[in-house]
């Protein structure tokens, strides 16, 4: 059962239970996830604390948290958990939801990047490496980034821009449900 | 043994010598590797950090491509493609609502109870050590290395079921089969933070920096990769690394296909090897492995 101490608090808990499959009621509150994070010591709020603002529906200050943008997705938290707490899926869908909403991230080039790489995913099905920091470059306006590594990776070989496309494309940008893909916002 | 193959888009593109050596040494093992047609980006993390549903999706038509294959079992070498693929593959089958719908988004039905195998875990499950070590013509004698499995081989383990999630063994057991030497170490698992190689480069230093400075410390002289996220990062970073620590790591970081066809007798030149930033050429001469 949520927390009630206000109607917004119980129905976030309610929200994340129902999208992430979990039950955040099972939280001893022991800290092992946060114990395990990779990012813990970089983080705002850590993995406990992050389920701790959920239960006390803090929407504001979890969309808002440079955390969201730290996580790593390494699952070191739900496989230390004696709950097993999927904390990684709750941390994407709160992503999921500040990005929605144009909250602005504490990690914009993060974001940045994603929104790219998806935006190569709806144009051709597939990613090519070498275009996707290219154009990650261009867009943060670091045009001289990388540049010395770049030349490394090109002398080995390493950059092929002509990585062939799928297809089905146009059954493939269905599964963007029409949303824009790869746009700054 | 017939098995669908999904290389992802790095195995296309900067990771070629992973796709090279892995349908080199599949052959030698008798393996036909049939990569899935017209198969599509699994999205990575872009997609599930910003559209779950996406994620999903993309995994899904490449299950739904497998099926028209009318094949039932599917081997990945990168992990991040395999643990999205095997991810949705989980979800789809647990979650009757969501499989409802993605088949209404992708206009297919998606099939249940595929297979999903790492590389690593299809060498050592399906075709098993004993097998891979009677295979051996050039031992990998004293050869110190470090098996790295990153984050994404072993976890979550509710799902992977493969190995232990935090001190995995089967890489090394590999390893030890080829004849190397593999050390003990503290971050077999951890996160190089690969997924920021681009966007927040001082991650990838902090996290890429302790993978390194551990495998120095326990005195392996390079590291063996099953992902071509870890291998780019750890390698094209490893010199702004030694720059941020101050120290000269210098170790070549190696895909365990490349050393499996070494030590089965293949040239370095088919395996890609001149392909890696940090040269491998220096140590594999010291062993008498050229
Ligand atoms: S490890 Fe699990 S039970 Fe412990 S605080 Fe974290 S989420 Fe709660
Ligand atoms: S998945 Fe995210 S929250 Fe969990 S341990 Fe890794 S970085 Fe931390």
């Amino acid at each position: 059962m949520p927390i009630r101490i206000g109607e917004s608090s119980s129905s976030l808990q309610e929200r994340v239970e129902e999208a992430c499959s979990v039950d955040l009621s099972q939280c001893y509150e022991c800290g092992k996830c946060s114990g395990g994070c990779s990012t813990t010591h970089l983080m705002d709020y850590t993995p406990r604390k992050i389920i701790q603002l959920i239960k006390l529906g803090y929407c504001d200050i979890l969309y808002n948290s440079d955390a969201l943008w730290l996580c790593v997705g390494c699952h070191l938290c739900v496989d230390r958990c004696p709950a097993q707490i999927d904390i990684p899926r709750i941390v994407d869908y709160l992503r999921e939801q500040a990005y929605q909403q144009g909250i602005k991230p504490t990690r914009e080039q993060v974001v940045t990047f994603n929104a790219l790489m998806l935006g190569s995913v709806f144009k051709r099905g597939r990613v090519s490496e070498a275009t996707l920091m290219l154009q990650f470059n261009l867009r943060t306006r670091r045009y001289f980034k990388d540049a010395q590594l770049g030349t490394k990776m090109l002398v080995k070989g390493k950059v092929n821009p002509f990585v062939p496309g799928v297809k089905g494309t146009r059954e493939l940008r269905r599964l963007f449900r029409g949303k824009p893909a790869g746009k700054e916002r | 043994m017939e098995v669908a193959y999904y290389p992802g888009c790095s195995l296309h593109s900067a990771a070629r010598e992973y796709d090279m050596s892995t349908r080199l040494v599949c052959r030698h093992l008798g393996i036909s590797l049939k990569e899935i047609k017209d198969w599509n980006c699994c999205g990575a993390t872009a997609a599930h950090s910003l559209d779950h549903l996406l994620a999903v999706s993309l995994g899904a038509r490449n299950l739904a491509l497998l099926d028209g294959m009318k094949m039932t079992r599917v081997t990945s070498p990168c992990a991040n493609c395999y643990s999205r693929l095997k991810a949705a593959a989980h979800e789809l089958q647990h979650d009757e609502i969501l499989k409802t719908e993605v088949e209404r988004i992708l206009e297919a039905p998606v099939p249940c109870g595929v297979e999903v195998l790492s590389l690593l875990e299809m060498f050592v499950t399906q075709v098993g050590i004993d097998t891979i070590a009677e295979n051996v013509s050039k031992p990998l004698k004293g050869m110190k290395l470090a098996a790295y499995y990153g984050c994404l081989l072993t976890r979550p383990s509710r799902i992977s079921g493969f190995d232990d999630p935090e001190q995995p063994v089967s890489m090394d057991r590999l390893l030890e089969g080829l004849g190397a030497e593999t050390v003990d170490w503290s971050h077999k698992a951890e996160c190089c933070g690969a997924g920021f190689t681009a966007a927040e480069v001082g991650i990838v230093l902090d996290l890429g920096g302790q993978v390194l400075e551990a495998a120095r410390q326990a005195g392996a002289e390079a590291l063996v990769v099953a992902c071509p996220m870890c291998q780019l990062n750890l390698d094209t970073r490893q010199g702004a690394i030694e720059a941020n620590r101050g120290t000269r790591y210098d170790l070549p970081v190696m895909y365990f296909t490349q050393l499996m066809g070494l030590a089965f007798g293949y040239s370095p030149r088919v395996l890609g090897l001149k392909r890696l930033l940090t040269s491998p050429f220096p140590l594999l001469k010291t062993k008498g492995l050229l």
